[in-house]
């Protein structure tokens, strides 16, 4: 056994030789993206994916991996493989203006509140909310809902609408019902961090003990 | 002792203790994000006993460093399901399952104690409790209805901890004048609720709860009779604060 | 906590293999980023870049995750309850930096099980120094303080490359460093003006420490095509030189001024070039310890394999019955 300066270790017992088969690699879980809102009323913005073999549990990981450490009032996580992606277009152009034409009877328009869901899904529509990246190396952020029967007309639809925007380098479009949501029922477990200043920069004031050294010791 | 004190330390050393135990999994977990979890929960356990030492602070006994740091294993009041060592993740789930709902229960009850400190601590503490027992019921869920290998783990680690998590609800002497005082609603109603709570949620999973007729509580703890493994614990714990007790760290 | 890029162990003859990349795809490559603008992952890229950058990154989370360990060591024993909470937080930290940089490098195209096992199976390399041990208390705060001054001012630098997913990763991770090394210096202050007791604990940990902390940024770097490349590419953003120079500017006051001692007579700043002057480091040693002989390189894989076989039940039973084949991280 490896004798380790950490008890841990040493109640794990860990063998003093690695085993001559190298180790396989297991199956992959599926990736969730996490979308954060950092105060009420602000637009969620992406923070980053977790690993999870579903959306419950990728819930609870994206609480802790992405709003441990900064203030956060609400998250949403989607299945990466449920988004659309654009191309991604220069820092000054609009992903939009690389979209396909396609065919589309009704002007395109922003959800409707007023008109009932039920009416719509008979149409064959859903609801997809729409997400820009304004500047590479920034994060997508959500602009808003629109109405529309697949993800491809979902772009068309948000190109009319959000269109003017610009610039725009890269629109993602994922179905509504594919997010995951937070509660707002669960608003309190998103009101903890400010009890936690351990692990915040201003908590650590040294500077008086720092002088008082110095002035007690001048040959320091 | 004092029914506060008694009520306080009794708190206090379960989280405190729990916490400990839990961080020994920081950087050791089954998959990364479970890691982070995990150790955020453990962070909160610290942080419920710090406040709970704090208000025994504010009734006259030492400060919270002190008394986490300096005690020996029969001034502790926790119960013995927390000393354990962390055994493997089926384990340390299952004791996450069964302690934090008590937990929840038991601070939910606390936010109407006629000792308003301790209620104000307990209404602070809502939203990361209610946190501990989402995460936990997922993963039991999860675990209770996936591989008849985990199945068969997780009902065996249920079946050896539930004796000990029956010691949460051990008795003191103060219990009557706990009661009676309305500082808290007692032992005997919170495992009321607290099998109904878990009953529910095993109920959603291929996982039996044993028969509780049948099953003998671990009690001791309360009264600083503790396992082999609470000693050695405060032990390591304390090394580096005992190296040179008048220093600040 | 991570700090040279490492591209020192690349043999200066091995192929660029960019004459084999369109010209016309490889021109507006290099207009995009020499404009400024980062790359995304939907972007077209030169081989070579994703290669160098895929290396780069998984060092990274390599070192994120091994590095934990040398401060974990001290995580049940952390004197009273600021430090064990701040210690406990710290090392979350650390797993949670090796997650968001494992997700950048996995948009590049390699799996994080593929990158964990590679790491286990002794393929990968990650930060040097955390193959040294901890043993005192002392030594964490050591690390918590000085090997995380060090790798932000190598992640300061790297945050303005050219990879979006890095970018996105490091402006993240500095944002969380602050603590760290706000914690560290705490830490390191509380002992250097302290009791005696504490006093010599720390300073006996500040040698111990001081030569691996040179060789933190890696050998002067050799110029070769290569690292030409990886500059104008943005890939690499400052010379190990500078990092350590940088490094030295900032923390040698601050170590001195808390009557705190380093172990090299030769420690200087030449005011005339604003470069520090140092005894040089041990290459000949470093280049030992990093091939695997070094006191701790067998512990620390160790114990990420003890990890990953004592949680493959765990994620064996998550993995029943999925219904959705993996993707890789969108950004």
């Amino acid at each position: 056994m490896i004798h380790s300066l950490d008890p841990r270790m040493n109640r794990l017992g860990l063998p003093e030789t690695a085993p001559a088969a190298a180790k396989p690699a297991l199956d992959q879980f599926e990736t969730y993206e996490v979308f954060h809102q950092k105060k009420e009323g602000a637009p969620f913005v992406y923070v980053g994916s977790v690993h999870a073999p579903e959306a419950d549990l990728a819930f609870l990981f994206a609480k802790e991996q992405y709003s441990r450490r900064f203030a956060c009032t609400g998250m949403w996580v989607v299945p990466t493989s449920a988004i659309t992606v654009t191309e991604y277009a220069g820092d000054t152009e609009s992903a939009y203006d690389t979209l396909p034409l396609l065919p589309r009877s009704a002007a395109p328009a922003p959800v409707d509140e007023s008109v009932e869901q039920e009416e719509a899904y008979a149409a064959g529509e859903e609801d997809y909310d729409i997400f820009h990246l304004k500047k590479r190396g920034k994060a997508h952020q959500h602009v808003g809902k629109v109405r529309a029967a697949s993800p491809a007309e979902a772009l068309q639809v948000a190109k009319a609408v959000f269109g003017e925007q610009r610039p725009v380098v890269n629109v993602w479009a994922v179905r509504s019902a594919d997010v995951l949501h937070s509660e707002d029922d669960d608003r309190d477990i998103w009101a903890t961090t400010t009890d936690k200043k351990y692990r915040d920069a201003i908590a650590y004031k040294v500077q008086d003990r720092i002088e008082k050294f110095k002035a007690e010791n001048p040959q320091a | 002792m004092d029914p506060k004190l008694d009520l306080l330390y009794r708190l206090a050393d379960d989280q405190l203790i729990l916490g400990h135990r839990n961080s020994e999994w920081n950087g050791l977990g089954p998959i990364l994000e479970e890691d982070i979890a995990f150790s955020s929960m453990a962070q909160d356990k610290l942080g419920h006993s710090l406040q709970l030492y704090g208000l025994l602070h504010e009734l006259g006994e030492a400060e919270p460093d002190t008394v986490a740091f300096t005690r020996n294993a029969p001034q502790f009041h926790c119960c013995q399901l927390v000393e354990l060592p962390i055994g493997e993740y089926d384990f340390s789930l299952t004791r996450h399952f069964l302690f934090d709902h008590a937990e929840l229960l038991r601070f939910q009850a606390l936010a109407d104690s006629s000792y308003e400190p301790l209620a104000q601590v307990a209404r602070k503490l809502r939203g990361e409790l209610k946190y501990h027992a989402l995460h936990a019921n997922t993963w039991m869920k999860r675990l209770g209805t996936a591989t008849d290998e985990a199945i068969e783990r997780m009902q065996a680690a249920l079946n050896f901890t539930l004796p000990y998590a029956l010691g949460i609800f051990e008795k003191t002497d103060a219990e009557a004048e706990i009661i009676s005082s309305g500082l808290f609603i007692g032992e005997d109603e919170l495992q009321s609720r607290w099998l109904e709570s878990i009953t529910k949620v095993l109920g959603q999973t291929a996982l039996t709860l044993p028969d509780l007729a049948t099953a003998t509580p671990v009690f001791g703890g309360r009264h600083g009779q503790h396992t082999e493994h609470l000693q050695p614990l405060l032990d390591e714990m304390a090394e580096v604060f005992r190296l040179d007790p008048t220093a600040d760290w | 906590m991570y700090g040279s890029a490492s591209t020192h162990d690349l043999p200066s003859t091995a192929p660029t293999g960019l004459e084999n990349e369109d010209p016309i795809l490889l021109a507006e490559f290099e207009a995009r980023i020499a404009r400024g603008e980062k790359i995304e992952p939907g972007d077209w890229m030169p081989a070579l870049y994703r290669k160098q950058l895929t290396r780069m990154i998984e060092q990274h989370a390599h070192s994120e995750i091994i590095g934990s360990l040398p401060e974990g060591t001290w995580i049940t024993r952390a004197p009273g309850f600021r430090r064990k909470m701040a210690q406990m937080a710290k090392v979350q930290d650390e797993v949670g930096h090796a997650q968001l940089l494992y997700s950048a490098a996995e948009t590049l195209g390699k799996t994080r099980e593929q990158m964990l096992v590679d790491l286990i199976n002794g393929k990968s390399k990650y930060s040097n120094v955390f193959n040294y041990p901890t043993p005192t208390w002392a030594d964490s705060n050591v690390i918590s303080w000085l090997i995380d001054a060090g790798a932000i001012v190598n992640q300061l630098a790297n945050a303005k490359g050219s990879y979006g997913p890095y970018c996105r990763a490091l402006d993240r991770i500095c944002a969380e460093e602050a603590f760290h090394l706000k914690y560290g210096h705490d830490a390191v202050v509380h002992m250097a003006t302290g009791t005696p007791i504490q006093r010599k604990m720390m300073q006996e940990a500040l040698n111990r420490w001081w030569p691996a902390i040179m060789t933190f940024f890696g050998p002067s770097d050799k110029m070769s095509v290569h690292t030409e490349i990886l500059m104008r590419w943005k890939v690499k953003m400052a010379s190990n030189d500078e990092c350590r120079n940088q490094f030295l500017d900032m923390y040698v006051p601050k170590i001195w001024e808390i009557g705190l001692t380093l172990p090299d007579a030769n420690l200087r700043k030449n005011e005339e070039t604003g470069q520090w002057e140092f005894t040089e480091p041990d290459w000949e040693d470093f280049k030992r310890v990093i091939n695997g002989d070094g006191p701790c390189n067998a512990e620390r894989l160790a114990v990420r394999r003890a990890a990953e076989e004592n949680g493959a039940w765990v994620r064996r039973a998550l993995s029943a019955g999925k219904t959705h084949q993996y993707v890789r991280p969108l950004a």
